[in-house]
């Protein structure tokens, strides 16, 4: 390499000229029509047969073309229409209406004879002609908006958008090339049914809160009189029984305990047809809305409450108290998926030792797949207090394939009775979802075993 | 092929029921508008054969094609008709012909761009079909009037129709080159 002529070496920066015209370069916003075309050629050909042939008339034929052509184009349109997606942010419950809406801009100064603006929903948004291409114009330097307002028929992740506009300018002449613009989320709540368990919880164990634990401590439930002790304080003293008994005795007092729910949602399949709001249930409608009224339920009673997905992401929430956690739940259900694939669940996040021993356990499953009915009795082997929801909807069945569908259907319903009757048989209690006092004949139950000896 | 024709069948029922009234329209006056143009060029006799039929193809085709070729295609057919009238069925050269052809086929043509881009099922704000026919009534007026002095001064100079037509003809086609120029270099 040290020979008589330096090798010719490749700059490691590319010149800045060159740079600059490539990033510069860019296709043309506006293209010339197919009615440009035909202008052209009419007035071109009709000019030269007038001319060619001497007559006059010909060239009057042309004239129209000629003239609109001239006045289409004596302004040209420079830059692109500005489009934007608008949708309410605000708390929307599904079922609720929801305000969305579609904005052209002009930033131009000729006048945007035909604006064409579509736009993609999501399929649970039932937004007023939002499914037809939307014919406007604006004004130079100007705006028109295009009102989309609906309602939200399901909870989820929806969106409005992607949206695109195309514009035509100079009659028709000149057209823009489509702009288009990503999507817009709209957050929809899932409606919380109505809920209320007046029983219990099974074990409280938090150090506020306001279920009557069994540890001895201040509160306000009576637990018994016993001998006075040094630490007490005196105005615990029970006077008439120290008056009885000539020696000083305390009333003392069950201290008040929060409680840890976790509810655990099986989203190891999806079944039945979702039909929004006020239509049928799917298993995950029954999973979501259920997992948000029990939560809103125990998180205005002052408990702790942790959420945890039963699949292959095993995605989880901490538990927590308030309304702040209330409407962390409720974003976190949005995310709320049917599994896809067969990935096995992460069984380690669900094993004994990460739940606490003391907290409630709710799940909401479907009961179809085996593994979930594995993970309950797993749960109540190792002494959880564990509460199975039933989200199966009514009348939910395979789709007919066959002449055996029916009675595979009917084996298949079996085998799962069969299932839910081992699990009672474990001590699972399975309830079937049916919003207000669910759970409180189950609840019952469970504190009812908690109260006994836990001689494990 | 018969899943073609059925998958056809079934998007033309499809466009159908989606159809809006005012994308209709705007089709629906294409085809008049082009079956007008070429009754009042094509020879008389012709207009009243079993021909009508063919010209009645040629006018409805752009109102179901408006991106095609068959808008071209209808005012080149319909320049056809009025130069095989004028010159070997020898017609006279109307002025209200003129006139008539000149406003129809620019008509039709300024149409056929609107629906060119207006999907056949969109929700149509009436400004836009207002503006459109009010520039494309401004155009037709300007050139009417331009018809009748051109066509008034070609009489008054009777025999020299062939040289006003050449110096006409010349000033338009330097006035078309001057706008198309101009146009090419903003572009």
């Amino acid at each position: 390499m040290t020979g008589t002529e330096s090798p010719t070496l490749r700059a490691a920066v590319p010149p800045t000229g060159a740079a600059g015209a490539e990033e510069s370069w860019a296709p043309p916003v506006w293209v010339p029509t197919r009615a440009l075309g035909r202008t052209v050629l009419l007035t071109g050909l009709l000019l030269v047969l007038g001319v060619a042939l001497g007559r006059v008339d010909l060239v009057l034929l042309a004239a129209p073309f000629a003239i609109g052509a001239a006045v289409g184009l004596r302004r040209m349109p420079r830059s692109a229409p500005e489009l934007t997606i608008s949708a309410e942010e605000e708390h929307i419950v599904e079922g609720g209406e929801v305000e969305a809406g579609l904005t052209v801009a002009n930033p131009d100064v000729i006048n945007y004879d035909l604006v064409v603006v579509r736009t993609r929903t999501s399929p649970w948004l039932k937004l007023e002609d939002a499914d037809r291409p939307h014919a406007i114009t604006v004004a130079p330097d100007g705006w028109t908006a295009v009102d989309l307002s609906g309602r939200a028929t399901r909870w989820g992740r929806q969106s409005v958008g992607p949206a695109a506009a195309r514009v035509a300018a100079c009659g028709g002449l000149l057209a823009c090339r489509p702009v288009v613009i990503p999507a817009k989320g709209v957050r929809v709540y899932p409606e919380t049914e109505p809920f209320a368990a007046t029983e219990a919880m099974p074990a409280a164990a938090g150090l506020v809160g306001n279920h009557r634990s069994r540890r001895p401590g201040e509160g306000g439930e009576l637990a018994g009189v016993r001998p006075f002790a040094p630490g007490d304080r005196l105005r615990r003293i029970d006077w008439r029984v120290s008056l009885r008994t000539r020696d000083l005795h305390v009333a003392s007092t069950l201290s008040d305990r929060d409680a840890e729910v976790l509810l655990l949602l099986d989203v190891l399949g999806e079944a039945g047809e979702s039909g929004g709001v006020k239509g049928k249930a799917s298993v995950l409608d029954t999973t979501v809305r259920a997992a948000a009224a029990i939560a809103e339920h125990y998180l205005q009673r002052g408990d702790r409450v942790s959420l945890a997905e039963y699949g292959g992401s095993a995605r989880r929430l901490r538990g927590a108290t308030g309304r702040r956690q209330y409407l962390t739940v409720l974003e976190w259900l949005l995310d709320v998926r049917a599994e896809r694939g067969d990935r096995a669940p992460a069984e380690h996040v669900f094993a004994a030792h990460n739940v606490s021993s003391d907290a409630l356990v709710v799940v909401l499953t479907p009961l179809v797949d085996p593994r979930a009915a594995d993970m309950l009795a797993g749960l109540v082997q190792s002494g959880r207090f564990t509460v199975a929801v039933d989200t199966l909807p009514e009348g939910a069945a395979p789709p007919q394939r066959g002449p055996w569908t029916p009675l595979a259907t009917r084996l298949w319903r079996m085998e799962r009775e069969n299932v839910l009757g081992r699990l009672r048989e474990h001590g699972v209690p399975v309830v079937e979802w049916a919003g207000a006092g669910s759970l409180d004949l189950v609840l019952r139950d469970v504190s009812r075993l908690a109260s006994a000896p836990r001689g494990r | 092929m018969a899943g073609g024709i059925t998958q056809r069948a079934g998007r033309a029922r499809t466009a159908v029921a989606r159809a809006t009234i005012l994308p209709l329209l705007v089709r629906a006056a294409i085809a008049l508008v082009f079956f007008g143009a070429l009754t009042v060029a094509w020879p008389v006799s012709l207009v009243i054969s079993r021909y009508l039929a063919i010209l009645a193809v040629v006018a409805v085709y752009p109102a179901f094609a408006p991106r095609g070729r068959g808008t071209t295609f209808a005012v080149l057919v319909v320049v056809g008709g009025w130069i095989a009238d004028t010159t070997y069925y020898d017609a006279r050269v109307a002025l209200w012909r003129v006139l008539a052809i000149a406003t129809l086929t620019y008509v039709g043509h300024t149409l056929a761009a609107l629906a060119a881009v207006l999907p056949y099922d969109a929700m149509v704000n009436v400004d836009v079909l207002t503006s459109w026919l009010v520039r494309a009534a401004l155009v037709v007026l300007g050139s009417a009037v331009l018809t009748v002095i051109v066509l008034g001064l070609t009489s008054e100079l009777a025999g020299g129709a062939f040289l006003v037509a050449t110096l006409v003809g010349l000033a338009a086609a330097v006035g078309a080159t001057m706008v198309l120029a101009r146009m090419l270099r903003r572009t």
